[in-house]
C-alpha cells in the first residue's frame, strides 16, 4: 500500500489539495498540515468528542478518522463556524453570553455537535439536548450552562453552517 | 463586555460577559499544543511498563542511528548536570523521595520516563522510543498501603523506613477523657479510590533557549508560571532573570498542573544543551499514568457523641496511597495532613485526635486535586453524623444544627486550631433545607415507593478554607509558603488601563473578575481595561492559581494598587483642570467635578502626562504604572450545604440524583455567572469522584484505567440540572471575597455518598467503599458476596 496519497478538501471553505501519509489522522492533518488549530484532542481515542468536526455535514470524530478518507470531502472546523461578515454564529454567541465554556477546550467539539443537532431537531427537551451532548465530556462545567446555551437556541431558525 | 451602564452601577457583582473567553469561542485559543516555533523538536518519552524494577541496561544505538532522531538521553547520562526532585525528611518518620528526571537504577512505577528522544517530528520519537531496549530485573511491587507499612515489606525507597513518606499524629483537647464519659461512640470505615484530575488537554511545554532576552523560555500549560520559573531556574542552575515562563490557554488545571514534573524540566535541559526548542505533548495515555492521582484514601474515623447529638471528640486513623514519590513541591503530605487535619469541617469539635500516614507505593504520585483531602474527610465525617443520628434518633439536619460552628460563636477557634470566622455555616443548612423542601423530601420517603427504587436523602456540610495569606502555613514538607501576589496598573497614553497580573486561569475568569475590581475602585469603563497575564516578563511576582486563591489575591491587590493610581489621577487632574483635588471624581473613564460643570477624560489627561510633561510639575506626574502586593495573611472560610435526593436501583446497583440543591457561602461575589459555573462544575466532579472515577491497579502494580473508556468521568446525563443558592458574607479580606474553586466538590462528595448510604440503609443495606459504583452498591445490599 502506497504510504502517501493526495488528496483534496474544502475546508471552511477552502479548497486544499495536499499529499499526507495514510497514517495521518484528519485531526492531525487539520492541526498541522492546515494550521486549523481550533480543533483539540482529549483523548484521541474517540471518546472526548473534543475533536469533533463536520464532514459533509455530519459531525465526526477527526481522532478516529483518516486524512485521507475524507478525500472530497467538506470540512467544517470551528474557525469555520462564523458568519460572513465576521461576526460569531449565533451558537458561538449563545455560548459566550451563557458562560458555557471555562477553559474552552471542549468547546469546538460542542459547538460543532449542537449545530449538527439543532439543525435535526430545532426544538429539542432539555433531555433531548443532554442526551445528544452526552458524546463530549467536559470537565470543568458541569454541562449545565452548555444544556442551558443550547436549550436558548430552540425555536429560534436553523443556524447554517458559514 | 457591554459598554454602557446606569450611573453608579457597581460592577462587581455583575455577570459581565468575559472577553476573555471570546478566542476561546471562535476556535482561536492558543493552547500549548498550537504553538509551533521554527527549527522546533520534539520529544517522546519511553516510560516504564514494571511497577518496581531495576534497571540493568539500556540499548538506545538502533534508536540513535535512526534517521529523523537528533538526540536519545538517559537518566545516567543526565546525573551531575542537573539536581533532581528531593523532598524534606519527614520530620516525623523521616521519610524522603528523591526522583531523578529519567529513573536511574530503579523505576518505582509504570509510566515513569526512563530515556527521553529528540526528532524531527513527533512520530519518529515515538517510533525511535520503540527500538530502544531496557533490560529490567523486577522487584516486588508496593500496591497497598497496608501491607506496605508493615515492617518486612519491600521498600520502595531505601530512604523511607516501613514506606512512610510521611506520618504524623496530633492531639488536642482531651479525647481519651471525651470517649469515656460518651453517651454514644460511632466509628465508621471509609474508602475512596484513586483519581484523575482529568484536564481535558494533557500537559506540555515547548522550551526555547535565547528566545529575546532569555536564556531559557517556556511555554508550558501551568498553574504557577512564576513557582515554575523559580524551580527551572534552582535545577537548571540559571539565574531567574535568564527565564521566561508563559502559560498559554490551559485545558484545565484542578491542581494537577499545580505541581513540578520531571518531563518539562527534561525539554527545558534538551533545548538549552540543542540550542534548539523542543516540545513535548502529553498524550491521553501518557496523562493517565504520568501526572499525578489523587485522593486514594483508608479511614477509620471514631466520635464520641453526647445525648443530644453534640460530637465531643473525633478520633481518625488515615492511611493515603500517595504512590512512588512524594510530588515535588506540595509534597506527600498534602492529602494525609489535610484530611486527617480539616477533618472537623465546620462543625465545633473540641478534642481531635488523628494518626495520618503518607505510604509510598509503586503507583504514580498522588498530588494536588481540587479540594486536596476535604472530599474524604469531609463524607467519612457526614457518613458517621448520619450513623449516630440514626443511632440517637435525630434527624440528620437537625443534628448537624446541634454542631456547626454558630454565628454568634464565631471568631471560634476549631480543635485543629482554625479559627472560623465571617461564614454562614447555619444559614447555608438552613437554606438548603428550605429550598429543598427537608420535611417533605424525607415524608415522601417514608411512604413505599411504587418504582421499586430506593430513595436516598443526604445532606453535608463543608467548610473550605480560602486565600490563604502569609500567617496560614501550608503544611509542613511543603516546599513553598506562598502569602504575596502583586498586580501592576497601568494607564496607557490612551487611557486605557492595563492590568498586569501573574495570575493565569485555567476557566475562572481571574482577569475578568480584577477588571470589574477595576472599574469599581477607578470608575474606568470595563472596556478601557485590558489584561496582560501568564507571563513572567510582562506581568509582576505571583505566585499564581491554585488553594481557591486567585481571584482573593487579585482582586485585593488590584484594590490596593488602585487606590494609588486613583489618587494620582485625581491630583495630576486637579491640576490640569484647575479646581480642587476633592470636588473630582471618576465617571466612566472622565474625571469630573461633582457637579459635571468641568471634565477631561482619562485619555486628555496621560495624553497630557505623556506627551506635555515638560509643562507639568514633576512631583505631580509621577506616572501612572502602580504594582501592589496583597497579603490577606489569614485565609477566609467559605461554606456550604448541598442536599441530594438518590434513587438507587437495587436490581442493577445504579445511582440516579433525582435531586440536587446546593447553598453556598463564597463572600462577596464579583461575577455571578462566573461563580455559578466554578460551583457547578465542581459539584460535577463531586458527583464523578463519589459515583464513578476510580483508577485501578492490579497486586502487582499495572494500571488497568489508562483510557477514558475505563477511567470514566461524567457525562451531560449524569449530572442533573443543580439548583444553586446563596447565602453570602463578605470575609475580611480586601473587598470581602472568599474563594470559590474548590468548595462545591466537597459538599458533592459528602452529600451523594449520604444519600447512596442513606437508600441502603432502607434495605438494611450500608457502603463504606467509594465510588459507589454499581458493584459496591449491589454488595452494600447483601445482593453480591463482599468478597467479590
Ligand atoms: S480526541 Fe477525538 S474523541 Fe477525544
Ligand atoms: S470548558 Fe474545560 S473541558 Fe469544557
Amino acid at each position: 500500500m502506497a504510504r502517501e496519497k493526495t488528496i483534496q478538501v474544502t475546508v471552511n471553505g477552502r479548497a486544499f489539495e495536499k499529499t499526507v501519509s495514510v497514517r495521518r489522522s484528519l485531526a492531525d492533518f487539520i492541526r498541522e498540515d492546515l494550521h486549523y488549530t481550533g480543533t483539540h484532542l482529549g483523548c484521541e481515542h474517540g471518546v472526548c468528542g473534543a475533536c469533533t468536526v463536520s464532514m459533509n455535514g455530519r459531525s465526526v470524530r477527526s481522532c478516529l478518522t483518516l486524512a485521507v478518507q475524507a478525500d472530497g470531502a467538506e470540512i467544517t472546523t470551528i474557525e469555520g463556524l462564523r458568519n460572513e461578515d465576521g461576526t460569531r454564529h449565533p451558537i458561538q454567541q449563545a455560548f459566550l453570553e451563557g458562560f458555557a465554556l471555562q477553559c474552552g477546550y471542549c468547546t469546538p467539539g460542542f459547538l460543532i455537535t449542537a449545530i449538527e443537532f439543532l439543525e435535526e431537531n430545532p426544538d429539542p427537551t432539555e433531555a433531548e439536548v443532554r442526551e445528544a451532548l452526552s458524546g463530549n465530556l467536559c470537565r470543568c462545567s458541569g454541562y449545565q450552562a452548555i444544556v442551558d446555551a443550547v436549550m436558548s437556541m430552540s425555536g429560534k431558525p436553523a443556524p447554517e453552517n458559514a | 463586555m457591554a459598554d454602557t451602564r446606569f450611573v453608579n452601577q457597581k460592577m462587581v457583582g455583575t455577570s459581565v460577559v468575559p472577553d476573555e473567553a471570546i478566542p476561546l469561542v471562535e476556535g482561536e485559543g492558543r493552547f500549548l499544543n498550537d504553538i509551533r516555533l521554527p527549527g522546533m523538536y520534539h520529544a517522546a518519552f519511553l516510560r516504564s511498563q514494571h511497577a518496581h524494577a531495576r534497571i540493568l541496561s539500556i540499548d538506545a544505538g538502533a534508536a540513535r542511528q535512526m534517521p529523523g532522531v537528533i538526540q536519545v538521553m538517559t537518566g545516567k547520562e543526565m546525573l551531575g548536570k542537573v539536581d533532581p526532585f528531593e523532598s524534606m525528611p519527614n520530620r516525623f518518620s523521616g521519610g524522603q523521595s528523591t526522583q531523578h528526571w529519567l529513573a536511574v537504577e530503579k523505576v518505582r512505577f509504570v509510566g515513569e520516563a526512563v530515556c527521553v528522544v529528540v526528532a524531527e517530528d513527533r512520530a519518529i520519537a515515538e517510533d525511535a522510543i520503540d527500538l530502544i531496549e531496557v533490560e529490567y530485573d523486577p522487584l516486588p511491587a508496593v500496591t497497598d498501603p497496608r501491607l506496605g507499612e508493615k515492617d518486612d515489606a519491600p521498600l520502595v525507597h531505601e530512604t523511607c523506613p516501613n514506606n512512610y513518606l510521611i506520618k504524623r499524629d496530633y492531639e488536642r483537647g482531651n479525647v481519651d477523657e471525651a470517649f469515656e464519659k460518651a453517651h454514644l461512640v460511632v466509628k465508621r470505615a471509609f474508602s475512596i479510590g484513586r483519581k484523575q484530575a482529568l484536564c481535558l488537554e494533557g500537559r506540555g511545554c515547548v522550551a526555547a533557549y535565547r528566545e529575546s532576552a532569555f536564556t531559557l523560555t517556556m511555554w508550558m500549560s501551568h498553574q504557577l508560571p512564576y513557582v515554575v520559573r523559580h524551580y527551572l531556574a534552582k535545577h537548571l542552575r540559571l539565574g531567574e532573570h535568564e527565564v521566561r515562563v508563559i502559560a498559554p490557554h490551559t485545558g484545565g488545571g484542578f491542581g494537577q498542573k499545580a505541581s513540578i514534573y520531571p518531563e518539562e524540566f527534561v525539554c527545558a535541559h534538551l533545548a538549552l544543551g540543542l540550542r534548539r526548542p523542543v516540545k513535548w505533548v502529553e498524550d491521553r495515555l501518557e496523562n493517565m499514568v504520568a501526572s499525578t492521582h489523587a485522593r486514594d484514601q483508608q479511614i477509620e474515623l471514631a466520635a464520641a457523641v453526647d445525648d443530644q447529638g453534640r460530637i465531643l471528640a473525633l478520633d481518625s486513623n488515615v492511611w493515603v496511597d500517595v504512590g512512588a514519590y512524594s510530588t515535588y513541591l506540595w509534597s506527600a503530605g498534602m492529602e494525609p495532613l489535610q484530611t486527617a487535619g480539616l477533618m472537623p469541617g465546620p462543625y465545633q469539635i473540641e478534642a481531635l485526635r488523628y494518626v495520618t500516614r503518607g505510604v509510598a507505593t509503586n503507583k504514580t504520585p498522588v498530588g494536588p486535586y481540587r479540594a486536596v483531602g476535604r472530599p474524604s474527610a469531609s463524607a467519612s465525617l457526614e457518613l458517621l453524623i448520619d450513623d449516630a443520628a440514626r443511632r440517637l434518633d435525630i434527624d440528620p439536619v437537625e443534628m448537624r444544627l446541634r454542631n456547626l460552628i454558630p454565628g454568634e460563636k464565631m471568631p471560634y477557634r476549631n480543635a485543629n486550631n482554625l479559627v472560623h470566622d465571617n461564614v454562614n455555616y447555619v444559614p447555608c443548612l438552613k437554606l438548603t433545607a428550605a429550598k429543598a423542601e427537608y420535611d417533605k423530601l424525607r415524608a415522601e420517603q417514608a411512604q413505599a415507593s411504587d418504582n421499586g427504587k430506593l430513595r436516598g436523602i443526604g445532606v453535608a456540610c463543608f467548610a473550605e478554607l480560602t486565600g490563604l495569606g502569609t500567617s496560614t502555613a501550608v503544611g509542613p514538607g511543603t516546599l513553598l509558603q506562598p502569602g504575596r501576589d502583586a498586580v501592576t496598573l497601568r494607564l496607557e497614553t490612551t487611557g486605557v488601563l492595563t492590568i498586569a497580573a501573574a495570575l493565569p486561569s485555567q476557566g475562572q475568569r481571574i482577569m475578568t473578575a480584577m477588571t470589574q475590581v477595576a472599574a469599581d475602585e477607578l470608575g474606568i469603563k470595563l472596556s478601557d481595561i485590558t489584561g496582560l497575564t501568564n507571563d513572567t516578563a510582562m506581568a509582576p511576582y505571583g505566585f499564581g492559581t491554585f488553594a481557591s486563591r486567585t481571584a482573593v489575591f487579585g482582586s485585593g491587590a488590584v484594590i490596593k494598587a488602585a487606590r494609588e493610581l486613583r489618587r494620582r489621577i485625581l491630583a495630576l487632574a486637579a491640576h490640569l483642570m484647575e479646581v480642587p483635588e476633592t470636588d473630582l471624581t471618576i465617571v466612566d473613564s472622565v474625571v469630573q467635578t461633582v457637579d459635571r460643570a468641568k471634565t477631561m477624560t482619562l485619555r486628555e489627561m496621560t495624553d497630557q502626562s505623556y506627551f506635555s510633561a515638560k509643562h507639568i510639575p514633576e512631583d505631580l506626574n509621577p506616572g501612572f504604572e502602580v504594582t501592589s502586593f496583597y497579603d490577606p495573611k489569614f485565609g477566609s472560610f467559605a461554606a456550604g450545604a448541598h442536599t441530594v435526593v438518590v434513587d438507587v436501583d437495587p436490581q442493577t446497583g445504579h445511582v440516579e440524583i433525582v435531586r440536587y440543591v446546593a447553598a453556598e457561602d463564597v463572600g462577596t461575589i464579583i461575577n455571578p455567572a462566573v461563580v455559578e459555573g466554578q460551583i457547578i462544575g465542581g459539584i460535577a466532579q463531586g458527583i464523578g469522584e463519589a459515583l464513578m472515577e476510580e483508577l485501578v491497579y492490579d497486586a502487582d502494580g499495572q494500571p488497568k484505567t489508562v483510557t477514558l473508556a475505563d477511567y470514566t468521568i461524567p457525562s451531560a446525563l449524569e449530572i442533573p440540572t443543580i439548583e444553586l443558592h446563596h447565602a453570602n458574607t463578605p470575609s475580611a479580606a480586601l473587598g470581602g471575597f472568599k474563594g470559590c474553586g474548590e468548595g462545591s466538590i466537597i459538599g458533592a462528595v459528602g452529600a451523594v455518598a449520604c444519600a447512596v448510604a442513606d437508600a441502603l440503609n432502607r434495605n438494611g443495606g450500608d457502603i463504606t467503599a467509594f465510588p459507589a459504583t454499581p458493584e459496591r452498591v449491589l454488595t452494600g445490599l447483601g445482593v453480591l458476596p463482599t468478597d467479590s
